[in-house]
């Protein structure tokens, strides 16, 4: 099973709606995915076993995995092309 | 909880006068640092966090700005809310090196990781919702923006 991690800076405000939305998002495309909320700080140690990074933050390092920038969630602004995104990664 | 149920009237600010970034910040500390809703490292905290992990959020026609920090620096959960007299800069969520222009701030102090979502989906319906903010910003009394956020009750 793939596993997401979903981050934010302090792992409390905007990833708690980010991880609601991409579970939501999985469920309508019957995608089977861990959906693993986390500080963006935390990631780092958390990659080596996880397929995808999903932050509504700058990413303050580069990473082994993927990663999409999702702040558009919070603003609502053209959140199908994100969920699009998303969904080809995982596939 | 919704939204409404963590606004404070003693943390709402209308109309406020500050220079920058940090005398904002400190000024919402004070307040919720007198009545007890926050440790005093939060501002500190608050100030770094936004330093590494800016909140602006750009949202086209307007600007609002989300500050939080690390949930234990909080004593009582709260959404401080200030609309600002003239704007003060932020740096945006997605991009440290842009800047906005922000006069809707909602100060964040929630000490519970992973829940309180109906509550944070509100604040993401709300700083998405133009009319409403342009409400905030002319309300003039701390008891108008509560008035305005309790309409926006799901």
């Amino acid at each position: 099973m793939k596993k997401i991690l979903v981050a934010c800076g302090a792992g409390i405000a905007t990833s708690t709606v980010v991880c609601n939305r991409v579970e939501n998002l999985l469920k309508e495309n019957g995608i089977e995915a861990e959906v693993i909320q986390c500080k963006i700080a935390e990631v780092a140690n958390r990659q080596d076993d996880a397929d995808l990074i999903v932050s509504t933050t700058i990413l303050p390092t580069q990473y082994k995995i993927p990663a999409v920038i999702v702040t558009a969630y919070i603003t609502g602004i053209n959140m199908e092309a994100l969920d699009q995104k998303i969904i080809d990664h995982l596939k | 909880m919704s939204l409404y149920e963590f606004i404070r009237e003693d943390l709402i600010k209308v109309n406020l006068t500050v220079d920058n970034q940090d005398q904002l910040f400190e000024t919402l500390f004070i307040e919720a640092y007198q009545r007890g809703y926050v440790k005093k490292d939060y501002l500190q905290k608050l100030k770094e966090r936004e330093a590494v992990f800016p909140t602006g959020l750009s949202m086209g026609e307007y600007s609002v700005a989300i500050p939080h920090t690390d949930p234990e620096f909080i004593i009582n959960p709260f959404i401080a809310v200030a609309t600002l007299e003239k704007p003060v800069s932020f740096h945006l969520m997605e991009d440290k090196s842009k800047q906005t222009e922000v006069n809707m701030i909602l100060m964040l102090g929630l000490n519970e990781p992973h829940s309180q979502l109906k509550m944070l989906q509100e604040i993401m319906t709300l700083i998405q919702d133009k009319s409403k903010i342009e409400q905030l910003l002319k309300a003039q009394t701390p008891i108008e923006v509560q008035e305005i956020l309790k309409k926006n009750r799901s």
